[in-house]
């Protein structure tokens, strides 16, 4: 699991070292260099997608080897789940606190999407309506998938 | 080897911060108490493995489920004088070199439900011998929540991994699951120890 994170998303922010926890942890909470002139910064908001293949993020970091996105985190995700291709995601939220590798988690069917954050993770089955006392994501996701009904 | 259903009854919910629970998770945890070495406690749990899979069924619960929080009062654990420390552009100390007492609200489950049950296949006495003298099960177990009655322990078909539906009891990597394939695929821990991410791998696992 920390595998897909490190070779699709991590190595392209901090060097490998061979342990998959240290490695994921220090891409998550060390500081990176931004696309803008400044100090290195760690990724403290935004969102990202991780993906076989080339991952997408908000936060934009001089990194390359990853794509850079404006779109929202909920239009970014529901883009990604909309065009579900089968093959495992990554869905990131990023806040001031950095995300615990605890928390990360990989998303391989639309019954059982994860969602990861520095607060926890939220899992929901996106084939179906929210409950009422389902997620926030849940919610969000099925109002813009169906027009705000 | 035994199959075996092993069943505790609950006086109090259930808190749990996530996971599934396992049994041999259970039985690791009260052998690390004991042996404090993780080695040597996986190694010494008395269940049946197939490729380092235990045949050992995640809880299963017909539970009500609400949230429940708990506030933890925090010191930051540090012993510099906060007079020796420069100020933030307030004049004040920074956050995380105060020293007065930080409030953390804590999220969890709360399961509510008369029994919890497990199905596995190991060494019946051994488990027996293991799980009679626990009194408490889940997180805030200090605080009286997931107290247990009594447990039984009795012969059942089950082998801990596949329901009689083909259903997953537990968390099976991909490519070792023979039953149901229809379930959802999940990222889960499939072998102890459970927190390690390390662990995670693609798997069926029950919903």
């Amino acid at each position: 699991m920390l595998q897909f994170f490190n070779d699709n998303f991590g190595r392209y922010l901090v060097e490998q070292s061979g342990d998959p926890v240290a490695d994921a942890r220090r891409a998550l909470s060390s500081g990176h260099r931004m696309k803008k002139p400044g100090i290195p910064q760690r990724i403290a908001s935004g969102w990202a997608v991780v993906r076989p293949g080339t991952s997408t993020m908000q936060f934009q970091l001089a990194a390359e080897g990853i794509a850079y996105s404006t779109q929202t985190r909920y239009e970014a995700f529901l883009a990604e789940l909309d065009n579900w291709d089968r093959t495992p995601r990554m869905f990131i939220e990023f806040a001031k606190r950095p995300v615990p590798v605890d928390n990360l988690f990989r998303t391989f069917d639309l019954r059982q999407v994860r969602i990861c954050s520095p607060t926890g993770v939220e899992t929901f089955d996106f084939t179906k309506p929210p409950e009422k006392d389902g997620c926030k994501t849940h919610k969000v996701l099925w109002k813009l998938k169906t027009g705000g009904k | 080897m035994d199959k075996i259903k092993v069943t505790a009854h609950l006086l109090a919910p259930v808190v749990t911060g996530g996971g599934y629970m396992t049994l041999d998770g259970l039985l690791a945890a009260l052998l690390f108490d004991d042996l404090q070495d993780v080695d040597a406690a996986h190694a010494a749990i008395p269940i049946r493995q197939t490729d380092g899979l235990h045949h050992a069924s995640a809880a299963i619960m017909e539970a009500s489920r609400e949230r429940i929080s708990f506030i933890a009062a925090l010191r930051p654990g540090h012993s510099i004088d906060p007079d020796l420390i420069q100020k933030n552009k307030h004049g004040q100390l920074h956050r995380k070199f105060d020293t007065s007492l930080t409030n953390v609200l804590n999220s969890y489950a709360l399961l509510t439900a008369p029994t919890v049950t497990w199905y596995a296949e190991g060494d019946a006495d051994h488990i027996e011998r293991l799980i009679s003298p626990v009194q408490f099960i889940g997180k805030r177990r200090a605080s009286g929540f997931g107290r247990v009655a009594r447990w039984q322990v009795e012969p059942d078909d089950l082998d801990g991994i596949e329901g009689p539906f083909g259903e997953p009891l537990r968390p099976v990597p991909v490519g070792m699951f023979k039953g149901d394939t229809s379930h959802p695929i999940v990222d889960a821990a499939w072998r102890p120890a459970y927190w390690n991410p390390i662990h995670r791998t693609a798997c069926y696992a029950p919903v």
